[in-house]
């Protein structure tokens, strides 16, 4: 990483780096419309994961698939108004969507008619923008020709693949089900059947994992092909069995030096391999193979969302359904509402959000949602090398954006 | 109603904490039906939360307790038993000698399991020293554990007579409860009284009332007090007319007059309690009030133990200062004085009768006034002597309690420090532990007695400054709890002290600065670095934390910048969550105390400077 005094755009001067200064994204809707699915089954739950899913709830897959068709259809039925904060002032039309994410869970647990048929379904109710972005979460296990062929005769431009790790053992710590040779397959078969563009999850900083393997890892992703890589330090939650682990002193802590130092190793050879790094753990091999989808989040723009536990967002006021499948199930198969909860934010809670989540993305925040800033604690923060502010724009350093969060406390 | 002063009986009740003080005084309350059996709760006299969560007594209470032994008859309440509920703390041993000497006797009450406790004998001896009836009584006898054989032979092993003397009770049950009060009602005399005397009454303590003023608790010796009396106090001149007269029985209650022997409180408009001293003598206003003898034992309330005391928030200390001088209304034995601290700010340098006296004041800033503090190191007195000569040829003198004020060394002739005369009641067992304890804390042994076989009493000369650090910590888990600690103040003795600073960031934190003996300097600045190593969270750059003499880095240890503070996944789910956890982070940063350019969290300031958990009773 570069140190703190050394101007850090300079590193950033690679191809495809000039897109910000002429084409900067505002928030909002001007950063399109997104639909997340969820589907909250797993052949088996691993000890990292803290996501909203089952491994012992496949009985309800039936029913949990009729059960956000209803949703889909009731939400665009029931008009934007109905979702928007009273005072947003919006007309009652859907936007264009610029792209659909199914994430999980496992969503190609389901039969593969049913997952395309979800994706039909929202192409169905709502209008697809010509270039949209569509991904489906695969896991390598799950994945083959036929379902990849069956996902792009329903629209699907993508697909996200966890590989975590090319070290067996680390595999096996995550306690993921597969070897490290089937992401390897499974992206061939991705391409084979005419995904245009393919994304593989790494874990780094596992208990256990050598420098030597996470070395071997970035190799092995980048040997792969594929368009796009995130890279996530291991993160232990509270409740998941690792966060017991690291509680019982069975498992060590992860330790956050190393993280820094796997990043760092990280960044090299995928930036070395031609991707660039546009988010905090996300790396593109071109602008246009970046996510759009999750730069959606990043920009503070408008999605439905689907399924339990799901998170949507319009126009300043989020609402999250059920994270029980029998409870969201049942409440839509009764006629009631999946909505477990909401919340109408303030302008300074939209700024605080806009400023947490533009900070994350490479170019940083559009002039015109850099919220007045304190001009002290500014300064105090570009002098100690977390941001930078560049044509009107403010932007996490290199140093910065693994210390984020300091980042934001000291601004907003 | 009045009493004769034969039938009055004036007592307190002498324990060690959770010997069942509370409890007994409860069950005499049950016993005699003086409180409604709905409205009894536990700990009925201990008024204050702090009393009631930690099961100590702060503040003196009385119950006026009628009482009609068995086998006398009938016709109404003959005696009047006067109980005097009183601290038990090492810290508050000069109110609890004045409780004892408004008594005619004291209720020893011993854990039959537990034995005498340190505190327990030296406050029976300052009972014996007032000239007290003692009444030995062993609690807890259903407990499995209790021997109360054997603890009946400590106890008569100091106040003589024969163990089968000792009443045998469990204050729980009430099981025997009835033999104590009719033992005090046989054995401890009626008090006496001089009746051509002028009229004299004992202050005990007193507490302040925001509508009335000082209420003052006394003991009348001579003669007799009305409402409306003009009372004069020796100590402080204070005079006014007396506004309420009551007595506790245990709810206030009005009362006409209170003769020779009687206990009872009054309130005069008194503004201050500092100007209703615990020890001074009350009289009658008038000519010749000044010449009425004070009654023994006065004193002005001195500090042992001295601490800076800051606001987290610099804004508070305003607000700090109203909140100390509110206090001081209802507390007359703390000092303090405004001091600036370069990394604390401004501040006050207060003086504690010990550290339970310096924590309770503090908790109950924290509690009643909600004023975040950090407390500095706790100190003692110093007495430096200078190189420098007076006029009258004599070296010149100064007082330091606060690290910050000591001169340069080579100003310095030389250093006292105050000692305390330790009094350490341990099982035999540990006698080896706790001499080496003692040694290792500079103190030297006056005496060891055998109470029993078992049972060792080991007097010191320690230092006061290593007893305020962790030394009862200590004593205790080397005696696995069963030892116990007293002390009183003793001479001022030369010292080979040096002042020991921590620097965080090159930048010395004068709140971290130490007189410590120069043998144990390198222990205290190594501790003291390692503990910030871990209490202060990692920063945006290398942090050196240095401990010194002088220019001279006894120890060091370095905090690493940290190179990871981020979220690795912020998707759609984890927005709400992850902004409403940084506005907490935000808002707990607030809370930091900027040193220099460091960030110190205030915990780590409490935890950095904690000498360990102080002991109660």
């Amino acid at each position: 990483m570069s140190t703190p005094d050394a101007p850090p755009t300079s590193r950033w001067l690679g191809h495809g780096s000039e897109r910000w200064l002429d084409d900067p994204v505002e928030s909002g809707p001007a950063a399109g419309f997104g639909v997340y699915l969820h589907v909250p089954f797993c052949a088996h739950r691993c000890g990292y994961c803290d996501f909203a899913t089952w491994d012992d709830k496949a009985g309800w897959m039936h029913r949990y698939v009729a059960a956000v068709h209803a949703d889909i259809a009731r939400t665009v039925a029931g008009g934007r108004r109905a979702v928007a904060p009273a005072s947003a002032e919006l007309d009652d039309h859907w936007p264009e969507v610029t792209s659909i994410f199914v994430g999980g869970g496992t969503p190609t647990l389901l039969p593969p008619d049913d997952l395309a048929g979800l994706v039909e379904r929202v192409v169905a109710e709502l209008d697809l923008a010509g270039d949209a972005e569509v991904t489906v979460e695969c896991n390598p296990e799950t994945a083959s020709v036929a379902l990849f062929e069956r996902l792009v005769a329903a629209g699907v431009t993508r697909v996200s693949m966890g590989a975590q790790s090319f070290a067996p053992h680390v595999l096996a710590t995550l306690e993921r089900q597969h070897g490290p040779e089937r992401p390897v397959a499974a992206v061939a078969e991705a391409r084979a059947a005419g995904i245009g563009s393919i994304n593989l999850d790494l874990i780094y900083g596992t208990p256990g994992e050598r420098d030597e393997d996470w070395a071997e890892t970035l190799r092995r992703v980048v040997a792969v092909g594929t368009d796009h890589v995130s890279a996530y330090a291991l993160t232990i939650h509270d409740n998941t069995p690792f966060g017991s682990a690291v509680r019982d002193g069975t498992m060590p802590a992860p330790d956050e030096d190393l993280q820094a130092d796997r990043f760092d190793v990280a960044d090299d050879v995928l930036g070395a391999a031609g991707f660039q790094h546009y988010e905090v753990s996300n790396w593109a091999r071109s602008p246009a193979l970046r996510s759009d989808h999750n730069l959606l989040y990043w920009r503070h723009g408008d999605y439905l969302a689907f399924g339990v536990g799901a998170h949507a967002h319009v126009a300043g006021r989020r609402w999250w359904s059920h994270r029980s499948i029998p409870r969201y199930v049942t409440a839509i198969e009764d006629g009631g509402s999946p909505v477990a909860m909401d919340e109408v934010l303030s302008e300074a809670e939209r700024a605080e959000e806009r400023l947490m989540l533009g900070l994350r993305v490479r170019e940083g925040l559009h002039p015109h949602d850099v919220p007045p800033l304190d001009a002290e604690a500014l300064e105090d923060a570009m002098r100690l090398g977390l941001v930078t502010t560049s044509c009107g724009r403010l932007q996490a350093t290199a140093r910065g954006w693994f210390l984020l969060d300091e980042a934001v406390r000291r601004l907003m | 109603m009045t009493y004769p002063i034969e039938r009055i009986r004036n007592f307190c009740i002498v324990a060690h904490v959770d010997h069942g003080k509370s409890t007994l005084a409860d069950r005499m309350l049950q016993i005699t039906e003086l409180v409604d059996p709905r409205k009894m709760r536990a700990q009925y006299l201990d008024k204050m939360d702090i009393e009631r969560e930690r099961g100590i007594t702060i503040k003196a209470q009385t119950a006026r307790i009628p009482y009609e032994p068995e086998g006398r008859g009938s016709g109404g309440p003959e005696y009047l038993l006067n109980l005097i509920d009183t601290p038990g703390h090492v810290d508050f041993s000069y109110e609890v000698s004045r409780a004892l000497n408004a008594c005619e006797g004291a209720i020893l009450l011993v854990d039959a399991a537990q034995g005498m406790q340190a505190q327990t004998i030296a406050n029976l001896y300052l009972a014996l020293e007032a000239d007290l009836e003692i009444i030995p009584v062993l609690n807890k006898i259903d407990l499995p554990a209790a021997r109360p054989d054997e603890v009946a032979r400590e106890m008569t092993s100091i106040i003589g007579g024969e163990p089968s003397d000792v009443l045998r009770i469990s204050a729980k049950t009430g099981e025997g409860v009835k033999e104590v009060l009719d033992a005090i009602v046989e054995k401890v005399p009626a008090p006496r009284t001089n009746v051509d005397g002028p009229p004299r009454a004992l202050i005990f303590d007193s507490v302040y009332d925001a509508y009335r003023g000082a209420l003052v608790y006394f003991r009348v010796i001579d003669g007799t007090f009305h409402p409306g009396d003009k009372i004069h106090m020796r100590a402080t001149g204070y005079e006014n007319e007396i506004d309420d007269l009551a007595v506790h029985s245990p709810e206030e209650t009005p009362i006409r007059e209170l003769g020779p022997g009687e206990v009872g409180m009054l309130s005069a408009a008194i503004k201050e309690v500092s100007q209703a001293k615990v020890g001074d003598t009350i009289t009658l206003a008038g000519k010749g009030a000044k010449d009425v003898p004070m009654l023994p034992g006065y004193r002005e309330p001195l500090a042992m133990v001295y601490s800076g005391l800051y606001p987290v928030d610099s804004d508070d200390f305003p607000v700090l200062r109203d909140a100390l001088e509110k206090l001081q209304l209802n507390d007359a034995s703390f000092t303090f004085e405004p001091e600036t601290s370069v990394a604390l700010g401004f501040g006050f340098r207060c003086g504690f009768l010990g550290l339970l006296h310096l924590e309770i004041i503090t908790e109950r800033l924290d509690r009643e006034f909600n004023i975040p503090l950090v407390t500095s190191a706790p100190s003692v007195r110093y007495h430096v002597v200078l190189e420098a000569k007076g006029d009258d040829g004599e070296h010149l003198t100064m007082e330091v309690s606060n690290p910050q004020d000591l001169p340069e060394p080579n100003r310095i002739l030389r250093v006292e420090e105050p000692t305390v005369k330790a009094m350490i009641v341990t099982p035999n067992d540990y006698v080896g532990p706790v001499m080496q304890l003692c040694e290792g804390r500079r103190g030297q042994m006056v005496a060891m007695d055998y109470l029993t076989e078992e049972r060792v009493e080991m007097r010191y000369i320690l230092p006061l400054a290593e007893i305020i650090t962790d030394f009862f910590d200590q004593l205790k888990s080397m005696t696995r709890g069963y030892a116990s600690l007293d002390y009183e103040r003793s001479d001022y003795l030369e010292s080979d002290l040096v002042k020991v600073d921590v620097l965080l960031n090159k930048e010395p934190v004068d709140a971290f600065s130490a007189i410590v003996h120069r043998d144990r300097a390198y222990e205290y600045g190594k501790t003291m670095v390692e503990r910030l190593k871990e209490l202060i969270p990692r920063q945006m750059f290398d942090i050196p934390i240095q401990a010194a003499i002088g220019a001279k880095v006894i120890a060091r240890e370095t905090i690493k910048a940290k190179r990871k503070d981020v979220l690795a996944k912020c998707y759609g789910g984890d927005v709400s969550r992850k902004r409403k956890l940084l506005e907490k982070q935000k808002e707990g940063k607030k809370k930091m105390k900027a040193v220099g350019s460091v960030e110190v969290p205030q915990e780590a300031f409490v935890a950095a400077l904690k000498t360990g958990a102080v002991r109660q009773d």
